[in-house]
């Protein structure tokens, strides 16, 4: 079981340019600022999966995200409050609500129509500078985390050592 | 641009959807099984089971075997159960998590049937105080004592009131005796007439004599003085013992009536006690009815949103772990609320038929349907009911919700019913009935309107009110009954009208009023009886008193009378007799002068016829 989930993080986490880890880590603002079950999320996991996007990322994203969009959330539902009672979009809204797939995705939830709209404004700012800083990262922080006792400790660990035997072999 | 698109990735996201889809597909029925037993039993308030459920893919829908719902008043009752539910359900709203079904079959549909064990929870419901009081049957039920046991129980006035005479009597008559110890007897006054009689008549011979009699008359008067005061005396005497004992005769006859009439209002003999015969025969009856009615839309109502309750929601999801932000709703021939099932087709055996029970847009969601909930109640190839035709219709679409229960039920041959008060039963009847409910922002108002016809009522009560209740019922064969509900549904006003209060006031009126009256009578006498022991004796004592008081009178006048007779004195006795003697000789000489002057006149007339004799 070990070995399997390890050859599919592996697989997905192969992809470890800076500019793949930092759309990873952006596209988690979706699940993130929105309510976590939902269609829209499980396109988004789909997403996640198929692009080639560094899932380790991705994954880390949706805890940070989701952290901080529990004190977002009422900011995302004042945004969905108000595009979704505009009048102007109020015939959108309702032809979108005749459409079965459109009412799963919840688009007329406040919350998730709110944090839907924030994320995707903010998927370009956050990759580039989430880029940024994994370059940054990589270039002054990286060796100073590896000498750390808790990553020690973790590449002790026999899931470790299978995940690094699979990355070797590939 | 494939260099971008991982197909590893797509396999793997398959893997774990397929995964997870086909392990909530095993579960489902186990969810579904225990989320049926949990939210029933939370509604229900008793255990609710749920045999087996199961999931069908095509068409996608669920099945339920053997549902019972316990009755958390009577734990070894179910409120309902049936044999199997099938509802299809709509795939798109299911997979967010909305349940809407576009048609429910329930079959074998059975209410208030026998549980093998006891659907209660642990809880223990102490008996309240109210119910612990005894009902108004209870209370009508209560036997109308004798009148033996009424007297002997009761502290009554009559009693008191002759002992009151008794004892005013026995002072009074001794201060009679005393008096009339000293009043002068017939006899007396007779003697007293002859010695009167004796020293005044008779010529005085002399002064001595004159003198003698008069010491004599004196005495007598003195003594005629002293047996007037002795007889005024006796006079106020009786006059103050008739004055009380009179009193206190008034006061013991007047007693029986005024005992007779604490002892009406105490036992319940006024004409009052039959103004609502209605309530009491059909008001515990129909307020079952009415609670278990009300009952079933308490559990219900929480559950019915309604479009104020939107508000409240946001509070409650403001406590949430995430805010869940709030669905706005769009116009839709299609609208999905978290629950809904669009048609339902309830049936089950009733008399001897089938009960239908359709329903249509039943969903605690109506703001989101726009629709009203609405049931329907039919009977097909009922034995007992010709025509049943129920609509109970839910509206929480508004703010201002409203519920409305219309009920019409034709040709009901009703079945035996004991009324529960005197034994009386109604054994068999035509029942035609219509009843409306409706509540508004929980005010109630409901209205019910049964006209019975061929009623049979039989009845072997023992006591008063239910023999006669009993027999006044056997004459009534047709009867309305109205009956009208107001207030809020914790705490409903009902109240009852019929014309059968009528029928049965003027029929167990004159019968109960004739059963009243000869008790009244009996103890009426009873209480006269009692008079009768103080007062019969002392009414013939005081017809003696009065009599007593005119002879006194009488003797008081005797007495005056002869206290009155005078003795002439002997000087003007004299006198008298000489003025009579002076006048009795003056008569003679008169006469004697008259004599003489009508013969000197003949003398003359004889001499003149002479001389004229003479001269022819």
């Amino acid at each position: 079981m070990l070995s399997l989930l390890a050859r599919l993080l592996k697989a997905l986490n192969s992809e470890a340019a800076p500019g793949q880890v930092a759309f990873g880590f952006a596209l988690a603002m979706i699940p993130g600022f929105t309510p976590l079950f939902s269609l829209i999320n499980l396109v988004v996991l789909l997403i996640a999966c198929i692009l080639r996007i560094n899932f380790s990322a991705f994954l880390l994203g949706i805890v940070v995200f989701s952290a901080i969009g529990y004190f977002l959330d009422p900011l995302s539902a004042d945004v969905g409050e108000y595009l979704l009672t505009l009048p102007s979009l109020t015939d959108t809204w309702t032809q979108f609500y005749q459409n079965d797939w459109m009412r799963i995705s919840s688009f007329n939830n406040t919350v998730a129509m709110g944090g839907l709209v924030i994320s995707v404004l903010l998927l370009v700012p956050v990759t580039l500078i989430s880029r940024i800083l994994i370059l940054q990262y990589r270039k002054r922080v990286l060796n100073w985390v590896n000498r750390l006792k808790i990553v020690q400790a973790l590449k002790a660990t026999k899931f470790w050592s299978i995940y690094t035997k699979f990355a070797e072999y590939s | 641009m494939t260099k971008w698109i991982r197909w590893s990735g797509l396999a793997g996201f398959l893997a774990v959807v397929g995964l997870i889809a086909a392990l909530f597909i095993f579960l489902l029925p186990f969810l579904i099984k225990s989320g049926v037993e949990f939210a029933g039993t939370k509604l229900a308030g008793a255990k609710v089971t749920l045999d087996d459920a199961d999931v069908t893919l095509s068409p996608l829908g669920v099945r339920l075997e053997g549902l019972q719902v316990a009755d958390a008043r009577a734990p070894m009752m179910n409120l309902m159960e049936f044999d199997e539910a099938v509802a299809d359900l709509e795939l798109a709203p299911l997979i967010i998590g909305k349940a809407i079904s576009n048609e429910l079959s329930v079959s074998n549909l059975r209410f208030h049937t026998e549980r093998e064990t006891s659907g209660a929870l642990e809880v223990v419901i102490e008996e309240t105080e109210e119910e612990k009081s005894p009902s108004l049957k209870e209370k009508a039920s209560e036997a109308l004592p004798s009148v033996d046991e009424v007297l002997a129980k009761e502290t009554l006035s009559t009693p008191g009131a002759g002992e009151a005479l008794k004892a005013a009597w026995n002072e009074n008559s001794q201060l009679i005796d005393d008096a009339f110890d000293k009043v002068p007897d017939d006899s007396s006054i007779a003697q007293y007439e002859e010695q009167i009689q004796a020293i005044t008549s008779g010529r005085l011979e002399s002064i001595e004599d004159f003198r003698e009699r008069k010491r004599q008359l004196d005495e007598l008067k003195e003594q005629f003085k002293q047996d007037r005061d002795a007889v005024r005396d006796a006079r106020e005497v009786v006059r103050s013992a008739k004055t009380e004992v009179s009193a206190k005769l008034t006061e013991l006859r007047q007693a029986p009536s005024e005992d007779l009439a604490y002892l009406k209002d105490k036992y319940q003999l006024s004409g009052s006690g039959v103004s609502n015969i209605t309530g009491l025969l059909f008001g515990d009856d129909a307020a079952n009815w009415a609670r278990e009615a009300l009952y079933w839309y308490e559990k219900v109502k929480p559950y019915l949103e309604s479009g104020d309750s939107a508000e409240a929601d946001s509070e409650k999801d403001e406590k949430a772990p995430r805010l869940a932000g709030r669905f706005i709703h769009f116009p839709s021939d299609d609208p999905w609320p978290d629950f809904m099932i669009r048609t339902a087709r309830l049936t089950g055996p009733f008399d001897g038929g089938q009960l239908v029970i359709s329903g249509k847009d039943i969903t605690h969601q109506q703001t989101v349907t726009g629709r009203p909930t609405v049931f329907t109640v039919t009977g097909e190839g009922l034995q007992k009911i010709g025509d049943l035709d129920g609509r109970l219709v839910l509206n929480h679409t508004v703010g201002n919700a409203t519920d409305t229960l219309t009920l019409a039920i034709s040709d009901w041959k009703m079945a035996p019913l004991n009324l529960g008060v005197a034994g009386a039963r109604l054994a068999s009847s035509r029942v035609q009935l219509d009843a409306t409910a409706e509540v508004v922002r929980g005010e109630l108002d409901a209205d019910l309107d049964a006209n019975v016809t061929q009623a049979n009522f039989t009845g072997e009560g023992q006591t008063l009110f239910a023999r006669e209740l009993n027999a006044a019922l056997q004459g009534i064969n047709n009867f309305n009954v109205d009956a009208g509900v107001t207030g809020t549904l914790k705490n409903p006003d009902v109240a009852f009208g019929s014309d059968l209060d009528r029928q049965i006031n003027s029929a167990i009126s004159n019968r109960i009023r004739a059963k009243q009256d000869e008790f009244e009578r009996k103890l009426r006498n009873r209480l006269n009886e009692k008079m009768s022991e103080y007062a019969g004796e002392y009414a013939e004592e005081l017809q003696q008193l009065a009599a007593m008081e005119g002879s006194l009178d009488d003797k008081l006048g005797a007495l005056k009378d002869l206290a009155s007779a005078e003795l002439e004195d002997f000087k003007a006795q004299q006198e008298r007799e000489a003025r009579e003697k002076l006048d009795a000789e003056k008569a003679a000489a008169e006469e004697k002068a008259r004599k003489e002057a009508e013969a000197r006149k003949q003398e003359l007339k004889d001499q003149a016829k002479d001389k004229l004799k003479n001269l022819f």
